[in-house]
């Protein structure tokens, strides 16, 4: 297990019930994650990862159990909201573009949360629309783009305010052997260049081979945790 | 990228529902600046008949509550002749008659000989000779409407009358009046001696105080009588209050129907973009940001429903001017005020109609509304 010292995720005793308590998502999960660690979490459908990224990622609460995030109680945070636009960078599986606005403005949403001014929004996103090889796709609405296309924008926001970390549910989920395998790249990419921490729930196991840490779930508790090599090579 | 660039978007991206919010209320505010035009129009029409004429005072029955003051003796215009201050004082007895083919007419009986007929200009023919020849005089649009000119003859009520005089006034509602001696209406109507109003000239340096004064003297001297400037003869009326209330109850009903159709499409985008909003909230969005972003939505809508829903009022009233009914009796007055008000009763119509919405969004957890797909 990569166990750190100061962990930059910290999540203690997680449990998350719905419907009164009818059904149990996580019963008790621990685990810690590194700065700059590339974790990936892997498990049946239902087995609660989804739900443990929704925690970790400041957009649900535990039922009980407490996460802290770089020494910090989630539970102590007034505003989620901004803790979310400054710490994370969410990759879904299905994009969540906004479908009226092209890619450009899309990568800029993220950033009206913050004080940067119109033209230096629009250069960060010109910028990081570069990086993940879109820079002709700027003016297109979601709808023009290929899913893996409408993916790297959607990397591209994930990354906009430079988040602590990313947190990405099934992010080849909807996509082509080729399109995954370039959004894999790219993470890595990032992972690797950046040093972004960055975890991942996948059912893709080229996703999990790619992350030196593998979490496994079953019924809502980590059954494995694994740290290796990953397949790139680092 | 801005967030108003988002809101219009978002405005664009469902185009039809967007367009009939707008016309909901443009036809809400447009209902608005009519029956307000047509209302003030209504009370300036009263006040300019009394201006033009150099009227300073106006003396009626206080106890009147039709829209033409109970009729009174003729006598008392000697009375206030009499009084100090008082350079001219002349009777008028009004009333509405049909005409022929013609809609509802205001048939003025005028004292001769008095300052009343000096402001009208004569395009045709002469004024009456004495109180009791059996003639009328048209204002030009009553002429144009009747389809009459001097040597004609018109049938009012049970008589004849003979067309005299077609004549001009600064005053709208005059030239789509007719006027008569007052013997002759008197005789028409068979109420000999009688009169609804004096009208009265003032010496100019009677100043404010001494028109007060002499206004306590007429109330003193003449009980059950009252005297009026030309603005309050026609807020006393109950003509135009009724017109005015109506004007306002319709608006509220109309702007309610505005603010309603406004939440209506505000709470189905709300409800279809659930998932939209929960994506914005996830990446970091505030509340604060998300209710403005409805907000916005919501008050761009009712800012172009405003827009247009002033010009659709202004150009209804242009048609409404010119239709028989109303053509030479009242002038619309859409005045800058009227349209000012229209146009921030729509911006706060939008805020009110997006309220309930924005509250609904921004309420939402990331998480609930990230799984509505």
């Amino acid at each position: 297990m990569a166990a750190a010292q100061s962990p930059l995720v910290d999540a203690r005793n997680l449990t998350r019930t719905f419907d009164n308590g009818a059904v149990t998502a996580l019963r008790g999960v621990s685990f810690a994650v590194a700065e700059g660690d590339f974790v990936s979490i892997m498990g049946p459908s239902g087995c609660g990862k989804s739900s443990l990224l929704n925690l970790i990622g400041a957009l649900d609460t535990p039922t009980s159990g407490e996460i802290r995030f770089a020494g910090q109680d989630l539970r102590e945070v007034r505003d989620l909201s901004r803790f979310r636009a400054q710490t994370i960078g969410f990759v879904f599986q299905s994009y969540h573009l906004l479908p009226t606005l092209t890619a450009l403005e899309n990568v800029q949403v993220p950033m009206l949360e913050t004080s940067l001014g119109r033209a230096a929004r629009r250069a960060r996103a010109v910028h990081l629309l570069h990086a993940v090889g879109l820079e002709h796709r700027c003016h297109h609405l979601p709808a023009k783009l290929s899913g893996g296309e409408r993916q790297r924008v959607a990397i591209a926001r994930s990354l906009a305010n430079n988040p602590k970390v990313l947190l990405a549910d099934e992010p080849t989920g909807n996509l082509d052997s080729v399109s995954s395998q370039a959004v894999l790249d790219l993470l890595t990419e990032i992972h690797r260049e950046r040093g972004m921490t960055i975890i991942t729930v996948t059912h893709d196991t080229g996703v999990a081979g790619a992350a030196r840490r593998t979490i496994r779930m079953l019924d809502g508790q980590i059954v494995a945790d694994s740290a290796h090599a990953p397949a790139g090579g680092r | 990228m801005s967030l108003l660039t988002i809101v219009i978007k978002n405005l664009r991206h469902r185009p039809t529902r967007s367009l009939l919010t707008v016309v909901g209320i443009s036809v809400g505010i447009a209902a608005v600046v009519a029956l307000t035009g047509l209302a003030r129009g209504f009370q300036t029409s009263w006040e300019d008949s009394y201006r033009a004429r150099g009227t300073d005072l106006i003396v009626a029955r206080v106890t009147s509550r039709d829209p033409l003051p109970t009729a009174f003796s003729a006598k008392i215009g000697d009375t206030l002749r009499a009084l100090p201050g008082v350079t001219a004082a002349g009777g008028v007895l009004a009333d509405l008659m049909s005409i022929e083919e013609s809609p509802t007419i205001l048939i003025g009986g005028w004292e001769t000989n008095t300052f009343l007929w000096t402001h009208l200009r004569l395009d045709q023919g002469r004024l009456p000779a004495d109180e009791h020849e059996r003639v009328i005089m048209l204002g030009a649009i009553a002429a144009e409407v009747l389809k009459k000119k001097v040597g004609d003859t018109a049938q009012i009520d049970t008589e004849r009358f003979i067309v005299c005089g077609i004549y001009t006034s600064d005053a709208l509602s005059e030239n789509g009046a007719i006027v008569m001696p007052l013997g002759s209406l008197q005789d028409l109507t068979s109420r000999d001696g009688m009169v609804n109003f004096v009208n009265m000239k003032l010496d100019p340096a009677l100043g404010p105080e001494g028109v007060r004064q002499l206004r306590e003297t007429i109330g003193r001297t003449l009980p059950g009588f009252q005297s009026f400037d030309a603005s309050q003869v026609s807020q006393a009326n109950i003509a135009v209050q009724i017109s005015k209330a109506m004007s306002l109850g319709t608006s509220l009903i109309a702007v309610a129907v505005g603010a309603v159709g406004v939440m209506n499409t505000m709470l189905m985008s709300v409800f279809e973009r659930m998932h939209e909003i929960g994506v914005l909230l996830a990446i970091g969005w505030r509340r604060r940001r998300i209710v403005t972003m409805i907000l916005l939505e919501s008050m761009l809508l009712s800012l172009i429903g405003g827009v247009t829903g002033i010009a659709m009022g202004l150009a209804s009233l242009r048609v409404l001017e010119w239709t028989p009914i109303l053509r030479g009796r009242i002038e619309p007055d859409a005045s800058p005020l009227v349209l000012l008000i229209a146009l921030v009763v729509s911006v706060a119509l939008g805020m009110l109609g997006g309220l309930y919405p924005a509250w609904v969004g921004a309420r939402m957890s990331p998480s609930t509304g990230l799984r509505h797909e």
